[in-house]
């Protein structure tokens, strides 16, 4: 009799838990998870939206949720996102003119290197 | 070709300092100041004092937005310069941002209030559309955009060197009615 009474007691809790943001299906709520991993939080040093409980990140992940629901693309998110809190918060850095030396110098380094290499080589 | 690699060894280091000559002797004084402008959001909150509602419309001119809540603990020490602000005809509109109406009322009372208009943003769906990211923040905003932009504590000196050469530059008038 305890034993039943134990176990109902502490099932109650699981039957009580619910998720905190409603999504329609199981692909909408991947691509909530997926896409706070990808954003910064705008508050902490470096962190994403996922591992933040600051409020402005628990605001961010409302939203973006609502944004979900309204069937909006992952691309309009983050541009809602950026435009506020600026493009440090994307995670993945867009290639663009600014960010060419970012993406690209690297490359040209491997590649002065290889030129150092090979011209040592012959002599 | 061993005077190429004699010159790259000397290249790489000169270009390496440069570097850092160049981004680290850069006067960056205020990490907290940025200059992007953009539309002030449409809203509709109400005042923190009555149930009348305010909205972007209401709000023309130039002023201030100064983004504060009881709980924040550097809003109090820069309430000083804001009520030395206001005491200069600086017109500054408080932007309450998650916080009991009864509490933030309590703390005006008990330090003063600076500001013209407060409105009371309980769920900050303001804050978060203008790119809050706590309390305080400080916007300049004229004609229904934001052009100047300052996180953290303000204080005379954030004033004169952020605020106020926007403010000649575009000889704006800032004075509360």
């Amino acid at each position: 009799m305890l034993n039943k009474f134990l176990f109902l007691f502490f099932i109650s809790f699981t039957l009580l838990a619910e998720s905190y943001y409603d999504f329609q299906n199981d692909e909408d709520e991947k691509r909530f998870f997926n896409l706070i991993k990808e954003i910064r939080c705008p508050k902490c040093t470096s962190g994403s939206l996922a591992s933040s409980n600051a409020p402005v990140s628990e605001d961010l992940k409302k939203i973006i949720a609502e944004m979900i629901e309204d069937n909006k693309s992952n691309e309009d998110i983050k541009s809602y996102i950026s435009d506020r809190f600026g493009k440090e918060t994307l995670y993945d850095t867009p290639i663009e003119p600014k960010t060419y030396a970012l993406w690209y110098s690297p490359f040209i380094f491997l590649l002065v290197c290889l030129m150092i290499f090979f011209f040592r080589k012959k002599a | 070709m061993k005077l190429l690699l004699k010159i790259i060894i000397f290249i790489i280091p000169l270009i390496i300092f440069s570097f850092f000559y160049l981004y680290l002797s850069k006067d960056n004084s205020y990490p907290g100041a940025d200059y992007k402008k953009f539309d002030l959001p449409a809203f509709e909150l109400q005042s923190l004092y009555d149930e009348n509602f305010i909205s972007n419309n209401l709000l023309d001119g130039t002023y201030l937005v100064n983004v504060w809540a009881s709980w924040c603990i550097t809003c109090r020490v820069e309430h000083g310069f804001l009520t030395e602000l206001s005491n200069n005809n600086i017109n500054i509109v408080g932007l309450n941002y998650k916080d009991n109406r009864d509490d933030a009322i309590e703390w005006l009372v008990k330090y003063g209030n600076p500001y013209e208009v407060v409105i009371h943003d309980l769920k900050g769906s303001l804050a978060l559309d203008m790119g809050v990211t706590g309390a305080p923040e400080t916007f300049l905003i004229t004609d229904q955009r934001v052009i100047a932009h300052y996180r953290g504590e303000i204080n005379n000196m954030i004033w004169n060197d952020v605020f106020l050469p926007v403010i000649k530059e575009r000889g704006l008038v800032i004075d509360a009615k």
